[in-house]
C-alpha cells in the first residue's frame, strides 16, 4: 500500500513538478536528517526558513563552499535566527548522494552551518519544489509562505568560474533583510544556476 | 636510425634527446599557451579562416570544442541547469572581438529536467575586426571557461592564443568549415509568424511555403521564466501553416518578448531561425491618469451625497440634525462646531475603512486575490449579493436593523462628542444600504495605488457629510429638506432595480466564463436565495418552532445556492464561438441559393490552429459584429469526429485537414482565407463583401 502511494505521489509530481509559486504556501514535507530524525517544514512555523539544494560534487556548489560564500550566508542566517535546511535530492548511485556519516563529515570539514541536512534520495521534495539546480534556494517566511526562489546570488550565467562571489549580489541575504524590515522582496524570483539535481529517473 | 641504435655510445644520447623533445612538445601545450588545449573529456581549439589579415579587415574565428562520447556542453541558455561557455579576450589595440555567435542547440534531457546544448563537436563563432590602429603580428589571447557534463559536470578552463600576421587574408584548412558553420547560424525567420498566449501555453504560428516539407519544430527560449523547458512542445502542421504549442514557464516572469531560436525539422534537414516577438506584457499604463482620478473622486463625492437619502440613514440623521440645531439654541458658532465634528466623525470612519482595505489588499495580494476577483465564484457571489440586496429593498425584511438602533447610543453624549460619534455611527449605520455604492468604490480602490484609495474614500466621506456641514452653516435650509415619510420607502424599493440590473450584467459576465448549464445553476441559486429571504421575511414576527423551521429552511436554501456556485472557469470556447450554425451541405446550398453571404469555418477540437484562431479572432466581438452588419451567416463545420460530408467539402478545396476558412460572397464564389487569421485580415475580407 505504501509503495502504491509512493508511486502515485511520484506520478503526480512527474506531472505537476515544479509548481511552487512565490507568495503562496510552500509545500510541507517530512524528511530524515543526517541523524535519522524526522524533520518537517511545518515544525518551523513562526520562523523564517531557507532551503538549500546541494550536491557537494557539483562544481558550482564546490565553489560556493570553497570561497566560504555559502558558509557566510548560513552564518548570517543563523545570527538572524533563521532555520537553514540543506537538502540533498541526489538519487543513490548519483553524484552528491551521501550517507549520514559522509554528510556530517562534509558539514564538519567545510564548517557549514545548516540547522539540518536532509536526505531526499527519492527526489520527492525536490520535485515538489521544482528544484532544478544545485544550488537552488528557497526562502519561506514565518507563515509558511514562499517569499523567494532561485539562485543564491547574481554570479550565475556564463563565466561563473571567473567571478568573485564576494562581489556578487546575494539574493538570500537581501531577501532576509527585506523580510525582516517588512518590505516587499525586490527580487522574489531569479534564475537558478548550477548543476542539474541528480534525480532518480 | 639503424645506425644510431647499433652504435651503443649514441643510444643514451638519443634517448635523452627524444625525452627532451617530448618534454619540449608537452611544454609547448602548457607553458606557451597555444591555440589548442586538451581537457579531461573535451578539447578546445581556436580555428581561424586566415592566419593573416590587414587593418580594416574582419576575420572569422571559431572556438571548436570536441567532446568525448556521451558528454555535452551548453548553449547560451543552458535550460534547467548547466552553463554555456564564456570567453574573455585580451586583445591588442585596434582589435575587437564580437560576442559569441551560437549555433542552434539540441535538446539534452536529464530526466526530469531539460537542458539545451551540444554533443560531439561544436564551434562557437566570433568575428574579429581590426581597425586602422591595429598592428600586426597581433596576438589574440582568450580565457575560456566551459562545462562538460555527462551525469556529472566538470568545469574546464583554458588560456589559448592565436597569432595573426599582417597581410591579405588567405584560406586555411578551416576556412570552408567556418563558412559552413556561419551559414548554419540561426537567421531571421522569413515567413509570417506570430505568437499568442492562451491559457498556460504560447502558440507560435507561422506560414509555410507550399514546398516546405517541415514535419516538426522546437523552440529554444533565450531567457529564463518564459517557457517550461521540460514540458513537451507540440507541433501541428496544416496545409500552409504551422502551430507550435509551447507550455509556459512554471515561474512566469512576465517577459516582454517571446525570444529565442526556432528549430524547423524536415525530412532530411534542420534549420534554425531567430524569433523575437512582443508579448504585449508591457506594464499597462497602470498609473491611472490624473483625469481618471479626478472623475472618480467627483463620482465618489456624488456617491457620498446619495448615501444620505438611503432609507437606513436618512431618518436617523435628520433627527440628529434637528437635535443639534436644538442643542445649539440658536448659537451659530455652536451649530458650526456640531457640523464640523460630525463631519470629522464621518471622515475618520471612511479613512479607517480605506486603511482596512489597504491592509486587506496587501494581505490579499500576498495570497493572490487579484485573480480571484474575476473568478466565476466571485462573480457568482456578487450576483447573489445583488439579488439579495434588491429583495431586501423590495421587502420589509430588516437586515441590519440592530445597527440602525445604534443611533440611539449617542443619545447619552451631548454636544460636540455626541456629534462626532453620530458621524462615526452614521457611516456604520448606513452600511446595510450603502453596500452597492461602497462596493464600486471598494472595487476601484482595490485596483488603485494606496493614495487613490485614500482620496476616493475621503471624497465619499465629504459627500456624505456635505449636507450636514452645509446645514450647520445655513440652518435655514432645513426648511427645504423633505420630511421623512412614505417617499423613502418608495425610493428604497426603486433602488432594487439598479441592484438587479447589476446582477443581470454580472450574469452576462459569468456566461463568458462558464457553460450555459452552469449559468442556469447560478440563476437557480439566485431563485433559492429569493425564496429563502421571502421565508425569512414572512416569519420575521413568528415565534418558537415555526421561526426555527423557517430560519433553518432559509439557511438550507442559502447553502444550496452557495453549493451551486461554480468554482472555476469552464471551457466555453466552443459555445461562445458557435453563434455559428452547424454546417450541412444542404444548409449551405440553401443559403447560397438565396444569395446569402456565408462564412464557413472548418474546425476541430484537436486542431490547435483552429482553437487559437477562434480564441483570438473569430470570438472577438469586432468580428461578430462585422459578420452581423454584413449579414453574413457564420457556419461551422466541426470535424472533431471525422465526418464524410465535411471531408468531401474539404476535398473540394484540395484539403485533407482543418483549418479551412471560406467566405462565400452573395454570388456563391468562395474566397479561401489564410490559415493564420488575424482580426485585420478577416475584417478586410469581410469588408469586401457587399
Amino acid at each position: 500500500m505504501q509503495y502504491l502511494l509512493t508511486l502515485f505521489i511520484v506520478i503526480f509530481f512527474q506531472v505537476s513538478q515544479a509548481n511552487v509559486q512565490t507568495e503562496q504556501i510552500a509545500p510541507d514535507f517530512n524528511l530524515l536528517n543526517t541523524y535519522g530524525e524526522k524533520v518537517s517544514l511545518s515544525e518551523f512555523k513562526g520562523q523564517t526558513v531557507v532551503l538549500e539544494w546541494t550536491n557537494h560534487g557539483c562544481p558550482f556548489v564546490a565553489k560556493h563552499y570553497k570561497t566560504q560564500n555559502m558558509q557566510n550566508t548560513q552564518g548570517e542566517a543563523k545570527k538572524a535566527n533563521v532555520v537553514w535546511l540543506t537538502i540533498i535530492s541526489s538519487a543513490p548511485g548519483t553524484q552528491g548522494f551521501v550517507s549520514n556519516l559522509e554528510a556530517n563529515e562534509l558539514t564538519r570539514s567545510r564548517s557549514a552551518l545548516p540547522s539540518h541536512v536532509l536526505l531526499d534520495p527519492k527526489g520527492l521534495v525536490g520535485r515538489s519544489y521544482g528544484a532544478k539546480t544545485t544550488p537552488h534556494m528557497y526562502l519561506i517566511d514565518q507563515f509558511g509562505v514562499l517569499k523567494y526562489q532561485g539562485a543564491i546570488d547574481d554570479a550565475g550565467g556564463r563565466g561563473f568560474m571567473f567571478k568573485n562571489l564576494s562581489e556578487a549580489k546575494n539574493y538570500i541575504l537581501l531577501a532576509l533583510d527585506e523580510l525582516k524590515k517588512g518590505k516587499k522582496i525586490t527580487d522574489s524570483i531569479t534564475k537558478p544556476y548550477g548543476c542539474s539535481v541528480k534525480y532518480s529517473s | 636510425m639503424i645506425n644510431i641504435i647499433s652504435k651503443k655510445p649514441y643510444k643514451s644520447l638519443s634517448l635523452k634527446l627524444s625525452f627532451f623533445l617530448i618534454l619540449l612538445s608537452t611544454a609547448s601545450f602548457s607553458l606557451w599557451s597555444d591555440s589548442f588545449f586538451k581537457a579531461s573529456d573535451s578539447t578546445i581549439e581556436i580555428i581561424s579562416e586566415s592566419k593573416t589579415m590587414n587593418a580594416g579587415d574582419e576575420l572569422l574565428l571559431g572556438l571548436q570544442f570536441k567532446l568525448s562520447p556521451g558528454w555535452h556542453t551548453y548553449w547560451k541558455n543552458p535550460g534547467d541547469a548547466g552553463e554555456g561557455a564564456s570567453v574573455t579576450w585580451s586583445l591588442p589595440e585596434g582589435i575587437k572581438a564580437s560576442e559569441i555567435l551560437w549555433p542552434g542547440p539540441e535538446t539534452i534531457p536529464v530526466e526530469p529536467l531539460m537542458t539545451f546544448g551540444y554533443e560531439d563537436e561544436i564551434t562557437l563563432l566570433t568575428n574579429i575586426s581590426a581597425s586602422e590602429a591595429a598592428v600586426f603580428p597581433a596576438i589574440l589571447k582568450a580565457k575560456i571557461s566551459w562545462y562538460t557534463c555527462k551525469d556529472i559536470c566538470v568545469p574546464q578552463e583554458a588560456n589559448l592564443e592565436l597569432t595573426i600576421k599582417g597581410g591579405d587574408k588567405r584560406d586555411t584548412s578551416f576556412t570552408n568549415q567556418l563558412s559552413t558553420i556561419l551559414l548554419d547560424l540561426p537567421t531571421n525567420l522569413p515567413s509570417q509568424h506570430r505568437v499568442e498566449a492562451l491559457d498556460d501555453s504560447y502558440f507560435l504560428q507561422m506560414e509555410l511555403k507550399d514546398d516546405a516539407s517541415i514535419n516538426s519544430a522546437y523552440f529554444f527560449p533565450e531567457e529564463y521564466g518564459l517557457i517550461s523547458y521540460s514540458k513537451k512542445q507540440i507541433t501541428e502542421i496544416n496545409n500552409n501553416s504551422l502551430s507550435l504549442q509551447v507550455p509556459g514557464s512554471e515561474v512566469d516572469l512576465k517577459l516582454q518578448k517571446f525570444a529565442g531560436v526556432l528549430l524547423l525539422n524536415s525530412q532530411n534537414s534542420s534549420q534554425f531561425f531567430n524569433v523575437s516577438l512582443d508579448l504585449g506584457n508591457e506594464q499597462k499604463a497602470e498609473a491611472f491618469s490624473l483625469m481618471d482620478l479626478v472623475i472618480t473622486i467627483v463620482f465618489a463625492f456624488i456617491g457620498g451625497l446619495i448615501l444620505n437619502v438611503m432609507p437606513c440613514v436618512f431618518p436617523i440623521l435628520s433627527i440628529k440634525i434637528l437635535s443639534f440645531v436644538e442643542q445649539s439654541e440658536g448659537s451659530r458658532k455652536k451649530m458650526i462646531q456640531h457640523g464640523l465634528s460630525f463631519s470629522a466623525g464621518v471622515l475618520i470612519t471612511f479613512l479607517s475603512i480605506a486603511g482596512l482595505l489597504l491592509v486587506l489588499k496587501s494581505g490579499g495580494e500576498s495570497i493572490g486575490w487579484g485573480y480571484q476577483l474575476q473568478s466565476p465564484l466571485m462573480v457568482t457571489l456578487l450576483i447573489y449579493l445583488f439579488v439579495a440586496i434588491g429583495i431586501t429593498f423590495m421587502s420589509n425584511l430588516i437586515l441590519g436593523g440592530q445597527l440602525a438602533q445604534l443611533g440611539n447610543f449617542t443619545q447619552g453624549y451631548s454636544d460636540i462628542t455626541g456629534s462626532f460619534l453620530t458621524g462615526v455611527l452614521a457611516v456604520i449605520v448606513a452600511s446595510p444600504c450603502t453596500a452597492p455604492f461602497m462596493g464600486s468604490a471598494i472595487g476601484i480602490a482595490l485596483l488603485q495605488p494606496g493614495f487613490s484609495t485614500v482620496a476616493i474614500f475621503i471624497s465619499l466621506g465629504m459627500g456624505f457629510a456635505a449636507p450636514y456641514l452645509l446645514l450647520s452653516f445655513y440652518p435655514s435650509l432645513l426648511r427645504v429638506l423633505p420630511k421623512p415619510g412614505a417617499w423613502m420607502e418608495t425610493m428604497k424599493q426603486f433602488m432594487a432595480f439598479p441592484m438587479w440590473a447589476s446582477a443581470l450584467w454580472l450574469t452576462w459576465v459569468l456566461s463568458g466564463q462558464v457553460e450555459t448549464d452552469t449559468v442556469l445553476m447560478v440563476l437557480l441559486g439566485a431563485l433559492l436565495i429569493a425564496l429563502s429571504l421571502w421565508l425569512l421575511e414572512k416569519n420575521q414576527s413568528s415565534e418558537g418552532f415555526i421561526k426555527w423551521v423557517a430560519v433553518s429552511v432559509a439557511t438550507l436554501l442559502l447553502g444550496s445556492a452557495l453549493w451551486l456556485a461554480p468554482t472555476d472557469y469552464e471551457n466555453t470556447q466552443d459555445k461562445s464561438s458557435s453563434n455559428g450554425d452547424s454546417y450541412t451541405p444542404e444548409l449551405l446550398e440553401e443559403l447560397l441559393a438565396n444569395d446569402q453571404p456565408v462564412f464557413l469555418n472548418f474546425t476541430a477540437d484537436w486542431c490547435i490552429t483552429c482553437k487559437v484562431n477562434e480564441a483570438i479572432v473569430l470570438n472577438q466581438t469586432s468580428i461578430k459584429s462585422a459578420l452581423k452588419s454584413k449579414n453574413i451567416v457564420y457556419l461551422k463545420a466541426d470535424w472533431t469526429r471525422k465526418d464524410a460530408a465535411i471531408a468531401d467539402k474539404l476535398a473540394e478545396y484540395g484539403r485533407t485537414g482543418v483549418p479551412l476558412y471560406l467566405l462565400f460572397s452573395p454570388g456563391g464564389v468562395p474566397t479561401i482565407l489564410p490559415e493564420l487569421l488575424t482580426e485585420d485580415i478577416l475584417l478586410s475580407y469581410i469588408n469586401e463583401i457587399k
